[in-house]
């Protein structure tokens, strides 16, 4: 099986409050902050390796795990770190991290799925810095695949997928046969979430992503990374969504001491209205 | 000069010589290995996060199996095994990066991984055969087989050469037999493989024993007591080994027969360079933990923080552990370039000890009531920190070593003048040497010209004080000759004088690179760190300078000599 695993960097989540957005609020300040990749696309990565092992051997890759990212020549560290965790080969998009949008990422991604042909573009549900959660969904209408998105759980079957969506009241198993594309949601990386053919149905994983060993960190050095241009995937690199402003969430007030029941009622009737 | 001049930044500045381009430029890690190590940090504040819990290996007095696994699997049991032997392969610079990280977040996993490659495996990465690498490394790097590193006995802790432990050649030749004892081995209940130093030639009184290093398997006649209850590092496993007649093939010999002290000394130079990293490591958890607490704690209507006094502490934490930081990194780039760097990783390894356990102590006295409470971490840290200060060559034994070594390069220069005198014709080239040097410290002090001109105070201070170090150094050797090696009190000093002076020697080096990428502005943290930490060096130089010429030694020595005969504190109030 090749899968394509899309991965963004983004501001590290824990270190929320190294954000700065200058007076004029046109943009955000990017220098000095820290960057991560993003949570759920660790998960879709963790999740495409499983699908190309056997769970109790993982050293040893079935099929073919190739990952894509978007920007600047500093995104390369994001894609080192996942060929250091088993991704056989690594693509950069060059492009500026400001002039790139969902729609505009997925007719990228749609040009680069044509040339890669994988079986299955894993993806996370959404980055946690925009929280747009659209490109799993434009990528899968512009190829005219089919989807599941929020996959929970995957077992592999010849030439496709069942993957199990959490929804309300319970969980729905939607059959899906490649080429596909699938989104990830953070249940993905349970123990018995996901299961190649290869895989022991009893066999039960670390919870979580797995991490890069010391050894292989040295060895992703030797993994090909190739770079290629916007332009070769996007002609037309118009974005669908402009930011008219930026703007910092006020900060939060100190809370106060309510002297006792009755002055809390009050204060939630009257203040909060909240009674 | 003498060759070693060349080769030792602290040797050459015993004989007042500033080598700076020993220090200059502060040495920088290559772009890539940074990318790597970087990623590298990330997988271990990963794993630690998600699975180390030090409050447990604390209670529990161990590391859980499946926490050491995952450390193996992630390849921390073979960081400096070259990659060919399955090894991670890291530069000095990079291990201490890696194993600062580790001690950062637990001491016992630390000690572990440290007993393990520091000290226990380093033997055969420094001296070992091909043969002896292949048949060991790869099952080493992966964690397989754990090291240890074996040479302390009941009666030899700091006088490693009164070991007891002893090897007899086999009748046929071909092996040793090995008899004898070791006390408070680190991962002696389960390493598979012991660094061993025994005693190759019959005890004689009075006569310098032969001893040798041998690589011993567990196997027949190897056994190891049960865990030591101890103050701290409490996951880490602290056994007795005995060996009974255990057979070692002439094979397991490391480096040569007899010189087995010459292989003990090696290990422990590079192993307390990878000790001092964790005193970097622990003592940034501790700052950070220290500035947490005083900005989140209020009394009086402040947080305790805005006080003076608190503030006071806050800066000297962050001024030596900025000096301590540059030292060991420094001192690093020595390793990897193969210059002598033994006076320099023993002066790291009391620079670090010491600093890290004033910053556990001031950040428990900062924390106070909870700091005390085993609900929090402050004591544990306190508990396991303290452990820095004994192995590895305690601190007095170091410093008494820094002094000696750093003295015995100007001792046998002016033996050698002495000689000249008496030879003029042979002893030319020894004495002309000599003389350039003493020519120029007359003509005016060694300069420091390549320290940025921002911080020329720190640098005339440095200056200042190496001269006197030098002129000490000299001074002591003329009025006393050999019998330097028995006056611990000037030894101290001098000592003293030296770790000071590599500190401030490397905050010039280090911040003069930040100042020269970035600016006066960019390098403001820097640039007052190094401020601070000079003139806490400084007070420290003046005083001991001063004491060369007049103090309380004898009387001192005569209170305590009075003490071991009373046998007590004499006195009751009552
Ligand atoms: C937790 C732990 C783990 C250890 N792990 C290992 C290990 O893995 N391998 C190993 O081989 N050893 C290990 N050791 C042993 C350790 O290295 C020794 O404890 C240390 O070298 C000191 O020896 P000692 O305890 O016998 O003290 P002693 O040598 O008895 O010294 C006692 C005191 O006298 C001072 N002193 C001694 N001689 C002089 C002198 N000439 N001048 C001035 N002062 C002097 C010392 O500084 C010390 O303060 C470990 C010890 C501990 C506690």
């Amino acid at each position: 099986m090749k899968i394509l695993v899309p991965l963004k960097r983004v501001a590290d989540p824990d270190n929320a409050n190294k954000v700065k957005i200058p007076a004029s609020g046109a943009t955000i300040e990017t220098t000095g902050l820290e960057w991560k990749p993003n949570p759920f696309d660790e998960y879709a990565l963790e999740a495409a390796l499983r699908l190309t092992e056997d769970g109790k051997a993982p050293k040893v890759r079935a099929g073919e795990v190739v990952v894509v990212t978007f920007g600047p020549k500093e995104t390369e560290t994001t894609l080192r770190a996942a060929l250091a965790t088993g991704a056989d080969r690594a693509i950069r998009v060059d492009a500026a991290d400001d002039k790139l949008d969902g729609h505009l990422v997925a007719r990228a991604l749609k040009a680069l799925v044509e040339r890669e042909k994988p079986d299955l573009v894993l993806m996370g549900k959404q980055a946690v810095d925009g929280d747009s959660n659209q490109v799993g969904q434009i990528l899968a209408e512009q190829l005219d695949y089919p989807m599941a998105t929020f996959a929970a759980t995957m077992k592999e079957e010849a030439g496709g997928l069942l993957v199990g969506r959490e929804v309300d009241g319970g969980v729905i198993t939607l059959r899906v046969k490649f080429p596909a594309v699938v989104t990830v949601d953070l249940r993905i990386v349970a123990p018995t979430s996901v299961y190649s053919m290869k895989t022991a149905p009893a066999f039960k994983y670390n919870d979580g992503v797995r991490f890069a060993a010391l050894p292989a960190i040295m060895a992703a050095k030797k993994k090909p990374l190739a770079e290629v241009k916007l332009a070769d995937l996007a002609a037309d690199q118009g974005l669908r969504v402009t930011y008219h402003g930026f703007q910092a969430p006020p900060a939060r007030k100190a809370g106060i001491k309510v002297k006792d029941v009755t002055d809390l009622v009050n204060r939630l009737k009257n203040e909060a209205k909240a009674l | 000069m003498p060759a070693t001049l060349e080769q030792s930044f602290m040797k050459a500045l015993f004989h007042g010589v500033i080598a700076e381009d020993m220090i200059f430029p502060f040495p920088e890690t290559p772009k890539e290995e940074r990318e790597n190590v970087g990623v590298m940090l990330d997988t271990v504040r990963r794993f630690f996060n998600t699975n180390v819990d030090s409050k447990k290996i604390d209670q529990e007095h161990r590391i859980d199996e499946s926490v050491l696994t995952g450390l193996k699997e992630l390849g921390l049991f073979g960081l400096q095994i070259p990659q060919e032997h399955g090894g991670v392969g890291l530069s000095t610079h990079s291990y201490l990066r890696v194993m600062q990280e580790v001690a950062g977040r637990d001491t016992s996993v630390a000690v572990t991984l440290g007993a393990h490659q520091s000290i226990g495996l380093k033997a055969l990465l420094l001296f070992g055969t091909a043969d002896q690498k292949k048949r060991y490394l790869p099952a080493l790097a992966t964690g397989e087989k754990v090291a240890a590193f074996a040479l302390t006995e009941p009666g030899a802790g700091s006088d490693a050469a009164g070991i007891k432990t002893h090897a007899e050649l086999s009748p046929d030749g071909q092996s040793f037999i090995l008899n004898g004892s070791k006390i408070w081995i680190t991962n002696g209940g389960f390493a598979d493989i012991f660094t061993v130093f025994a005693r190759t030639s019959p005890a004689e009184e009075g006569k310098k024993p032969k001893i040798t290093a041998f690589f011993v398997e567990r196997g027949k006649g190897v056994t190891s007591g049960p865990s030591e209850h101890k103050l701290g590092i409490r996951g880490t496993s602290t056994t007795e080994i005995f060996f009974e007649d255990v057979v070692v093939p002439r094979e397991n010999v490391i480096g040569e027969v007899g010189k087995g002290f010459k292989v003990a000394m090696e290990v422990l130079n590079n192993g307390r360079l990878g000790l001092a990293a964790g005193c970097v490591g622990l003592s940034q958890t501790l700052v950070k933990m220290a500035i947490e607490r005083v900005q989140e704690r209020r009394a009086f209507g402040r947080s305790i923080g805005d006080y003076g006094m608190i503030k006071d502490k806050i800066a000297g934490m962050l001024a030596s552990l900025y000096a301590l930081e540059s030292m060991t990194y420094l001192t690093a780039s020595m390793v990897d370039t193969k210059a002598d760097y033994s006076i320099e990783s023993a002066i790291c390894k009391v620079m670090g000890s010491e600093t890290l356990w004033s910053i556990v102590n001031e950040t428990l006295q900062i924390a106070a009531g909870i700091g005390y409470m085993q609900d929090y971490p402050y004591e544990r840290m306190l508990r396991d920190a303290r452990i820095n200060l004994i192995f590895e060559g305690t601190n007095e034994i170091l410093r008494a070593f820094i002094a000696l070594s750093g003295m015995a390069g100007p001792g046998k220069a002016l033996v050698e003048v002495a000689r000249a005198m008496r030879e003029p014709i042979k002893g030319f080239g020894l004495l002309s040497d000599f003389a350039v040097r003493k020519a120029r410290s007359m003509l005016g002090r060694e300069r420091a010209t390549r320290a940025h001109p921002l911080l020329s105070r720190e640098a005339v201070i440095f200056e200042e004080y190496a001269g006197e170090l030098a002129s000490q150094t000299e001074a002591l050797l003329r009025k006393h000759g050999r019998d330097i090696a028995e006056m611990q009190f000037a030894q101290r000093r001098i000592a003293d004088e030296a770790i000071d002076l590599f500190g401030i020697a490397a905050c010039l080096a280090r911040t003069s690179r930040a100042i020269e990428k970035r600016g006066e502005e960019g390098a403001r943290r820097e640039i007052d760190l190094t401020t601070v930490f000079t003139a806490m060096a400084h007070k420290r130089l003046r005083q001991n300078a001063s004491d060369y010429q007049k103090n309380d030694d004898e009387l001192r020595k005569a209170v305590a000599v009075r003490a071991y005969q009373d046998g007590a504190y004499p006195f009751d109030l009552l």
